[in-house]
């Protein structure tokens, strides 16, 4: 490992950008601190650091959406700029494109408009927009970026994944133009599965033979450590390593993070099950799920792999009476259930953390602390009023108990990282402790070591006697966590492994069985 | 779409993060900042009656008692209409009836007891109860057949402007209004306004709902994102119905302080007050609890805009000054919200920025 003082390298000329004692407070606290960093042109630059290091923050600096703290400098391209002159539109003018963690994409717009918001609309004659020609050009675009999604379809009804590429192809939409781009990508496999994920890189690859710069924020090791040329670590918004990707192995990576050897965790309960069946799929039918049969057991963890669109996510909340059942049953602790909504489920014992957190679980403008305790409002009806003071003092114990760092629980839910909002919203769940847990993508944007800790707090509830069903697109995870994992193509149960043949790769080729065989959807 | 809808689906030119992460900073920070934008509203307040009580032109007039009575007591309805609108607005829908629901009960408790000979007891509660079906039966419109609230209201304020002006054919209801009812809107209690009691109470009652009972927080959660709002239970529907419904039993109440106030029911469509209510709840959502329309915020509004045009006028300026005033503070409210969340994206430091 190499850890290098700040700024002690000459600066490099040929750097594409260069961040020069940059600082970021908010409302009084610092979450970034004299950051010095250069992107080498040409090259991957990955910015690592656990949740609500910084990361997000200094990409916002770089794209002019946050103004960083005064006298600060930021060049790019050798031209240098004052942190209070620097702005959206000087970082576009200078070639910088970027992905947000929340991809900056108009819901109720369709893919093309989305794309017309940054590249205009082609005009027929007039004002008159060219509707054909803007749908045939987003169409190459998204081509290009592998993307099979309709120009025409409204972003709102995309999946996250989706959105992810669309946001990335109308990021590279005009990257051929030139070498002098810097792509700028904040966590884009986030919600992808390998095999996208693994598209999504060789795209970046590609820009990167083009002669682009990429500078990259995720938190899967492996995947930086196979695109990155350079790694940046932050800790607590300072700059804690700067060295060659090649100089750094995951474990190394992981303690720069962390700031410590993390202790080793015995994870991988692979024990079997003993319990009684909590949760009993029979023949289920709804919308793309078809004959789905399953069954999980008090003390095990089951998974669920599959590809976009193969219904993983609809099966979840089929149980959890959000989805039409057409045909098929649900039993839960042996009794038959249909449930019309999640009140009842709830009531049932289960729960559901959803796969889009956005959309779908945060309440961006509320309180931290009543974020975490949406799903107990009632409870805390003290005959003639609100118990808010034991309400905030319970969440705020919760915080701490999931590691959700935030400068207190009164801030508003937006304010939180993403990784950090991942946590809260476990913790909303997991606090009702349900005899069956959902899980959609549950450590999606959660750093290494808090998802180690996410799943010893799932196989902590588990052992208890309660049970979970976990989709994630990550294998990885799914090996760690999971005593079984069933494989979902086009809808239907393929496969189920347990024991020591279920591993990373060997979900990973059910699923691409899958992609061999029939187009995808 | 719901209001709130309208501020989470902004194009990214114009504000590059989306909501995520991009709105509303700490509200608890205590940063100059900070303090200026939570309490902006409240010092200017401050400031302007501290100004029109010592400008030689107002000063007298605004200082004594009868009028600051005056101020206050013009205000009872105003305020109870605007605290009707904030149930819907914390769900995320706007209500354009409420100054129509309010027009219709006062003609409802004025033609039972002028009309049809009713005790005042059982007019006050018809008025008030017809107030509650025309909010349920919007909250059933919305809630249930998912019509968009901006023209179930709109169509509802219009319906009952013209059943109203039906019924009474222009001509106001005086006769046999009760002087027990006229009495609470013109004596006072030690000096205060009884009507301005009322309005108060009712004020502590709605604050009390909105931030002390779990309808309040299921109303801010449906308000803020009705699909987690469900997905963590609530029943979504539910919630905005009782918001309508809710709304229109206070303006049903509000119905009747006008009649008392006005002693006769007009024939007058109620689409005046409308814009008096929405100008203060916006104001309440740049104070205090930035962001969020509040009680305490909305009583904020209400006699800023109330103080402002009291003094105007008694410095001589001239009658439309009243609405050009509301309208004007209306933009500024929903421009400075604007601008508050969009500063907040761009950091503390963003006002640096030129
Ligand atoms: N608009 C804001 N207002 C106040 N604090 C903020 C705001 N945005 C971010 N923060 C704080 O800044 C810190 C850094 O956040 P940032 O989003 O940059 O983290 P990150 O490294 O991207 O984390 P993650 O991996 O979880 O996405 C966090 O403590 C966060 O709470
Ligand atoms: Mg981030």
């Amino acid at each position: 490992m190499t850890e290098e003082p700040r700024s002690a390298e000459p600066r490099s000329p040929a750097a594409a950008v260069q961040l020069m004692n940059v600082g970021k407070t908010f409302d009084g606290v610092r979450v970034l601190r004299n950051l010095d960093f250069s992107v080498a042109r040409g090259s991957v630059h990955a910015l690592l650091g656990g949740n609500g290091s910084g990361k997000s923050t200094t990409l916002k600096i770089l794209a002019g959406v946050y103004a960083a703290d005064r006298g600060g400098t930021i060049a790019v391209h050798g031209r240098l700029h004052a942190t209070d002159s620097y702005t959206a539109s000087t970082a576009r003018r200078s070639g910088l494109r970027f992905v947000h963690q929340d991809l900056g994409l108009v819901p109720d717009l369709t893919v093309s408009e989305n794309f017309a918001l940054e590249g205009g609309y082609p005009r027929l004659a007039g004002p008159a927009v060219s509707w054909r020609r803007l749908h045939r050009s987003t169409r190459q675009h998204l081509d290009r970026a592998h993307v099979d999604v309709d120009p025409r379809s409204l972003v709102r009804d995309l999946r996250p994944s989706d959105r992810t590429l669309v946001a990335i192809a109308r990021a590279l939409r005009d990257s051929d133009g030139g070498s002098h781009m810097t792509l700028v990508l904040d966590e884009p496999t986030a919600s992808l599965p390998r095999h996208e994920a693994e598209i999504l890189l060789e795209a970046i690859r590609g820009c990167q033979a083009r002669g682009q710069t990429i500078v990259y924020v995720g938190h899967r090791l492996s995947e930086v450590l196979s695109i990155a040329d350079r790694i940046s670590v932050l800790r607590d918004g300072v700059l804690v390593a700067d060295s060659p990707a090649a100089d750094l192995d995951e474990a190394g990576i992981v303690t720069l993070m962390a700031g410590q050897t993390p202790a080793t965790r015995g994870g991988e309960a692979r024990r079997t099950a003993v319990g009684e069946t909590v949760l009993k799929v029979d023949r289920l039918t709804a919308g793309p799920v078809r004959d789905v049969s399953l069954h999980v057991r008090q003390g095990e963890i089951v998974g669920v792999a599959g590809l976009l669109g193969s219904g993983r996510s609809t099966l979840l909340r089929a149980i959890f009476g959000q989805a039409g059942v057409e045909g098929g049953g649900i039993q839960v602790g042996g009794v038959p259930v249909a449930h019309r909504s999640a009140a009842a489920a709830m009531r049932c014992g289960i729960a559901l953390v959803p796969e889009d957190r956005g959309a779908d679980a945060a309440f961006p403008d509320l309180p931290l602390w009543e974020n975490i305790s949406a799903t107990v409002i009632g409870r805390y009806w003290a005959g003639w009023r609100m118990a808010r003071t034991t309400e905030r003092r319970d969440s705020a114990r919760l915080m701490r108990t999931f590691d959700v760092r935030a400068a207190s629980p009164d801030v508003p839910f937006a304010t939180l990282s993403g990784g950090n909002q991942q946590k809260a919203v476990l913790a909303r769940w997991l606090r009702l402790d349900p005899r069956l847990l959902l899980l959609d993508e549950p450590t999606q944007g959660v750093d290494a070591m808090a998802r180690a800790d996410l799943h010893a707090a799932i196989r902590e509830h588990v052992a208890k006697g309660n049970a979970a069903l976990v989709v994630s697109s990550d294998f990885e995870e799914l090996e760690a966590l999971c005593h079984r994992v069933v494989v979902i193509r086009d809808g239907s149960c393929v496969a189920e492994l347990a024991g020591a043949e279920l591993t990373e790769a060997a979900v990973a080729g059910l699923t691409q069985i899958d992609r061999s065989k029939g187009p995808l959807t | 779409m719901t209001g709130t809808s309208v501020d989470t689906d902004v194009a990214p030119e114009r504000l590059p993060a989306p909501p995520g992460e991009r709105r509303r900073g700490s509200s608890r920070a205590l940063s100059l900042s900070g303090i200026a934008e939570r309490y902006g509203l409240l010092l200017l307040l401050v400031a302007m009656t501290l100004v029109f009580a010592s400008l030689p032109a107002s000063g007298e007039a605004f200082r004594s008692t009868a009028n600051i009575q005056a101020v206050l007591a013009s205000q009872a309805v105003g305020l109870t209409v605007a605290l009707a609108l904030l149930f819907p607005m914390a769900a995320g829908s706007f209500d354009f009836s409420v100054g129509a629901v309010t027009a219709t009960s006062s003609v409802v408790a004025a033609a039972s007891v002028s009309h049809f000979g009713l005790p005042l007891p059982l007019a006050l509660v018809l008025a008030t109860a017809s107030g509650a079906l025309v909010g349920s039966v919007l909250g059933i419109l919305v809630a249930r057949y998912a019509m968009n609230p901006f023209i179930a209201t709109l169509g509802m304020a219009t319906l009952l402007g013209g059943a109203v002006f039906a019924y009474t054919n222009g001509l106001q209801i005086s006769k046999d209004i009760p002087a027990t009812l006229t009495d609470l809107g013109s004596l006072s209690w030690f000096g205060v306004p009884l009507i301005v009691l009322a309005a108060a109470l009712i004020a502590v009652v709605v604050w009390f709902v909105m931030s002390h009972t779990p309808l309040g927080r299921h109303l801010f959660a449906v308000g803020s994102n009705a699909s987690a709002a469900r997905l963590v239970g609530l029943d979504v529907a539910r919630v905005r119905f009782l918001s309508f419904a809710l709304s229109g039993l206070v303006s049903g109440v509000a119905g009747v302080l006008l009649l008392a106030r006005q002693g006769a029911a007009t024939s007058d469509n109620g689409m005046n007050m409308l814009f008096p209510a929405l100008t203060a709840v916006f104001l309440s959502t740049i104070v205090i609890d930035v962001g969020r329309p509040s009680v305490l915020g909305t009583v904020i509004g209400v006699l800023f805009v109330a103080v402002s045009i009291s003094g105007l006028t008694l410095v001589g300026a001239p009658a439309w000054v009243s609405q050009v005033f509301n309208g004007a503070a209306l933009l500024v409210a929903v421009g400075v919200a604007g601008i508050s969340r969009a500063r907040r994206g761009a950091g503390s430091a963003g006002l640096a920025r030129t």
